[in-house]
C-alpha cells in the first residue's frame, strides 16, 4: 500500500495526522474542486496568543464556549501571563508586569525565505478585554503580512495589510455588541530585509535600531499620543491640557477606531544591528534609544529580551513588557522553536 | 415543518463595578416571536372552576354572565381539548360531565357543557381550595402536556381556613396551571393573587359581569396559543456567589427565588409555565466574590430552557473598574424595575395597613406609591390608587386616605398591584 497522501496537496502524512502538515487540509476530507496550494514551506510564524489552561482564580480546567471559567466564573485571558517566543534567529518575551491584573501585550515573529518580522500588540487598558484585541489582532496580522511578503509585495504594502488584518480581527474581538467602550489595542510591526528595515505602527507602541558598531542607535517610530504629536511638530504641550493626558493614545486598533493606517518608516542601515520592538512597558523605563542600546546585552536574542524585560520588573514592572529582538542582517538562524 | 417561535434573550446591565462592589444586577428580556409550532403545540386540557356560591344570584345579572362567560370559553376549546367545568360552593361538584373525570371536546360535548352549565344554580358558600383539589383530580388522569385552569370567585374563601387553602395550592403547584378572576365586588384581591402567584397564572378583578364573557374567551385562547407547556429559567452563578433575588419584572412582578431546584452545585432552575408568543422581563441580584480592578467575571448565565434544549440564554457580567464615570451608571431598566418592585410591595403594606387601621403607615406607603407611579408614568396604578387616596401632590407622594372607598376599589388596586409597565424607549 503507498504512503499516506494528502487528497489536496499531496504531501506526505501519518496515519495519525487530522489536519495536512504542508497545506493544512482537514484530511477527513476530500481534495477541493480547486487544488489548495500548499504553503511556501519556508514561511513560518509564531505568536504569544492562547490562554492559560488552568483558570488563574480557582484552578478550574473547564471552560464555557464563551470563554468564562465553568467554575468561578473568571475570564480566560487570550494569552498568558509570561511567554518566550523563538524563531530561527529571532525571539520575543511578553510579561503581565507587577501591576496589571493579566498580560494585554500580544507579539508574533515571523520567518521568511529571506526576511524575518515582528508584530506587537499592547491591548489599551481603559476598554474592554484588552487582551482579546491585542491577541487577536497578531493572530490576524501575522498571516496576512507573512502572506504579503510571501507574495513578494513590498514591506510597506505587506504592513498596511497587516495593519488590516489587525483592525479587523480586533474590532470584532468582543463579538458583535462591543459596548460603548471596545477592545482597543496598538500595533507595531517591522519588516527586516536584507537591504532594508521598514516599519509600521498604529499608536504608541516602539520600534528601535540598534546598531552593533556603526552609526548610532535611534527610535524609529513617532507615538500616536498627544505629547509625541506636539513635539513632531516642535511645538511646546498647550498648558490647557493636563498632564495626565499628554501621554494619551490619539490612533488605536479598535471597533471604534476611525483611523487605522499605519504610518510608515524605512530605512538601510549601514552595518549590521537589531531592531528592537516593544511595548511602553518596556521603553518607559528607557526612553532614549541610547539609553536602551546601553541596556540592550549583545548576548542572544532571547536572552536579550529576558535581561530587559527583568529590567523593567527591576524598575516596577508597572505595565505589560513586550520585547522582540529582529537581527539585520535577517538570519534565519537555527529552526528551533 | 414546525414553525418555532424564535427565542431571543437580551440582557441590560452596568457590567462595571466599582473596586470592592459585588452586588451585581441585570434585567433580562426573554422575546418569543413568530406564529408558535403548527406541528408541535402542546396537548391541552382546561378545567373551568364556576362561583356557584349564594352571593352569585345577587344580583342575577352576575350568575347569567358567569354562565354566558363559561360558555364562551367551551366554544373556544377546539376539538380534541379534555376539558370538564367545576361548580364551586363550600364544596366541588361537577358540573359538566358528572363523572368527575375530562372529556374531550367536541361539537356534542361542547353543547351538552353549555347545556349543563346553564342550569346551574347558585347557593352556598365558598371553599376554593376544594375547588381547586378537585382540579388536580380531574387533571391527574390526563396525559396533557398543559393542563389549564380559570377559577371564577365573587367572594372572599369563608369556608375554610388561609391554611387549607395554602396546603391545597402547595398540592396544586407543577401540576397545573391557574388564572383566577373575581367578579363583583366582594372578592380579595391578595386571595387572588397568592392562586395565581403559585401556579403561574393571572389574577384580575372584573367589577362588571359584562365583562366576564370576553375575559373568559380569552383566556382560553390564550391557553391554546402556548407553543411549549412547561418552560423554566435556568441560572447559573459562578462558586462563591449567593444569589438575592430572581424575579419576574413583566407582565407582572413574581418573585421567583423560593422556587429554585437545584440542577447542579452551580445551576438551579425556577418553573415559568407556559410560554407562546410573548415577551416577558426578569430582573435577578447576584452578588460575587469581589474582584480585582480589571478583572471580568462571568455573573450569571441564565437561559431559557424546555427539558434540557435551551431556547435562548443571556449572560450577565461584572468588570471591576477604577473609572467612575463607568462604574456610577445605573442602568435605566434596572432602575425602573426595582421601582415597580417598590410600588408592588408599597401598594400591597399600604392597603393592608388601610384595613389593620394604621393609618399613619397606609397614607406613608400608599404615598409612596402614588409617587412611583407618577415618576414612572404608570398611569393606570395611579389611577387605581387614586380611588383609594386623595392626591395633593403626586410628584412628592402626598397623600390622604379616602374616608368613604368602595371596597372594590381597593381590591383592585391590590389585585394589579404586580402589574408592570416597561421602562418607556429613550
Amino acid at each position: 500500500m503507498a504512503a499516506p497522501q494528502c487528497p489536496a496537496c499531496a504531501a506526505a502524512v501519518t496515519e495519525t495526522d487530522v489536519y495536512c502538515e504542508a497545506c493544512g487540509h482537514d484530511l477527513s476530507q476530500p481534495a477541493p474542486a480547486v487544488p489548495t496550494a500548499p504553503a511556501p514551506v519556508a514561511s513560518r510564524w509564531v505568536s504569544s496568543s492562547g490562554g492559560p489552561a488552568t483558570c488563574p482564580g480557582c484552578g478550574g480546567k473547564e471552560f464555557g464556549a464563551e470563554g468564562y471559567c465553568d467554575n468561578c466564573g473568571q475570564r480566560r485571558a487570550s494569552g498568558m501571563d509570561h511567554n518566550e517566543l523563538q524563531l530561527g534567529g529571532l525571539a520575543a518575551v511578553t510579561d503581565k508586569g507587577h501591576r496589571h491584573h493579566r498580560n494585554e501585550d500580544a507579539v508574533g515573529l515571523g520567518l521568511l525565505e529571506s526576511t524575518v518580522v515582528g508584530v506587537i500588540c499592547d491591548g489599551v487598558s481603559s476598554s474592554n478585554r484588552p487582551d482579546a484585541a491585542s491577541n487577536s489582532a497578531v493572530d490576524a496580522a501575522m498571516p496576512a503580512l507573512v502572506t504579503a511578503l510571501d507574495k513578494r509585495s513590498p514591506a510597506g504594502d505587506a504592513i498596511g495589510a497587516a495593519a488590516r488584518a489587525g483592525q479587523a480581527a480586533a474590532a470584532l474581538a468582543a463579538g458583535p455588541n462591543p459596548g460603548s467602550n471596545p477592545p482597543a489595542s496598538t500595533f507595531v510591526c517591522a519588516v527586516v530585509e536584507p537591504d532594508a528595515v521598514t516599519v509600521g505602527w498604529v499608536g504608541d507602541s516602539r520600534a528601535y535600531w540598534l546598531p552593533d558598531a556603526d552609526g548610532e542607535p535611534k527610535c524609529l517610530t513617532v507615538d500616536d499620543s498627544v505629547s509625541a504629536r506636539y513635539a513632531a511638530r516642535g511645538v511646546a504641550i498647550p498648558a490647557e491640557i493636563p498632564r495626565s493626558q499628554a501621554g494619551a493614545l490619539v490612533r488605536w486598533l479598535g471597533a471604534d477606531a476611525t483611523d487605522t493606517v499605519p504610518h510608515l518608516h524605512t530605512f538601510t542601515p549601514s552595518g549590521p544591528g537589531r531592531v528592537l520592538v516593544c511595548s511602553d512597558g518596556l521603553f518607559r523605563y528607557r526612553p532614549g534609544a541610547a539609553e536602551l542600546a546601553e541596556a540592550a546585552p549583545r548576548i542572544a536574542p532571547l536572552a536579550t529580551a529576558q535581561a530587559l524585560v527583568q529590567l523593567a520588573l527591576d524598575a516596577g514592572g508597572q505595565d505589560n513588557i513586550t520585547v522582540a529582538v529582529l537581527p539585520y542582517p535577517p538570519q534565519r538562524g537555527d529552526e528551533h522553536d | 415543518m414546525t414553525d418555532q417561535p424564535a427565542f431571543q434573550a437580551e440582557v441590560f446591565q452596568n457590567e462595571y463595578l466599582p473596586a470592592d462592589s459585588t452586588v451585581v444586577d441585570a434585567v433580562v428580556t426573554v422575546t418569543a416571536s413568530g406564529s408558535g409550532p403548527s406541528g408541535a403545540a402542546p396537548t391541552v386540557a382546561q378545567v373551568i372552576m364556576i362561583d356557584c356560591s349564594g352571593s352569585m344570584a345577587n344580583p342575577s345579572t352576575r350568575m347569567s354572565e358567569a354562565k354566558r362567560a363559561t360558555a364562551a370559553a367551551i366554544d373556544a376549546l377546539p376539538d380534541g381539548v379534555d376539558f370538564a367545568v367545576v361548580s364551586g360552593r363550600a364544596y366541588a361538584d361537577m358540573a359538566y360531565p358528572e363523572q368527575r373525570q375530562l372529556v374531550t371536546a367536541s361539537a356534542r360535548t361542547r353543547a351538552a357543557a353549555k347545556k349543563a352549565v346553564a342550569q346551574l344554580t347558585a347557593s352556598g358558600g365558598t371553599a376554593m381550595g376544594r375547588w381547586l383539589e378537585l382540579a388536580r383530580t380531574l387533571f391527574a388522569g390526563s396525559a396533557a402536556e398543559l393542563k389549564h385552569a380559570i377559577l371564577l370567585t365573587d367572594g372572599r374563601n369563608q369556608h375554610e381556613t388561609p391554611e387549607e387553602l395554602a396546603a391545597v395550592l402547595s398540592a396544586c403547584e407543577g401540576q397545573f396551571l391557574c388564572d383566577s378572576r373575581g367578579v363583583g365586588a366582594d372578592w380579595s384581591g391578595a386571595e387572588l393573587r397568592m392562586i395565581a402567584s403559585a401556579l403561574l397564572g393571572t389574577a384580575d378583578g372584573l367589577p362588571d359581569p359584562e365583562d366576564l364573557v370576553d375575559d373568559f374567551r380569552s383566556m382560553t385562547e390564550a391557553a391554546m396559543g402556548k407553543s411549549y407547556a412547561q418552560v423554566s429559567l435556568r441560572l447559573w452563578t459562578p462558586a462563591g456567589s449567593t444569589i438575592r433575588f430572581v424575579k419576574q419584572a413583566f407582565p407582572h412582578v413574581e418573585d421567583l427565588t423560593a422556587r429554585r431546584h437545584e440542577v447542579s452545585a452551580r445551576i438551579g432552575e425556577y418553573p415559568l409555565g407556559a410560554w407562546g408568543a410573548e415577551s416577558r422581563d426578569y430582573h435577578l441580584c447576584v452578588e460575587v466574590p469581589a474582584g480585582a480592578v480589571g478583572e471580568e467575571i462571568l455573573a450569571a448565565r441564565v437561559s431559557l430552557v424546555l427539558g434540557d434544549q435551551t431556547l435562548s440564554q443571556g449572560l450577565v457580567r461584572a468588570v471591576w473598574t477604577d473609572d467612575t464615570a463607568l462604574s456610577t451608571r445605573i442602568n435605566p431598566r434596572v432602575a425602573h424595575y426595582t421601582g415597580q418592585a417598590e410600588l408592588a410591595e408599597a401598594i400591597q403594606e399600604g392597603l393592608a395597613a388601610r384595613d389593620a387601621g394604621d393609618v399613619d403607615t397606609a397614607t406613608s406607603k400608599l404615598g409612596r406609591a402614588v409617587q412611583l407611579a407618577e415618576e414612572s408614568g404608570h398611569t393606570d396604578t395611579a389611577k387605581l390608587l387614586a380611588r383609594v387616596v386623595d392626591v395633593v401632590d403626586a410628584r412628592t407622594g402626598t397623600v390622604r386616605l379616602k374616608q368613604k372607598v368602595a371596597g372594590v376599589d381597593a381590591e383592585l388596586a391590590n389585585v394589579r398591584s404586580v402589574k408592570t409597565i416597561r421602562v418607556k424607549n429613550t
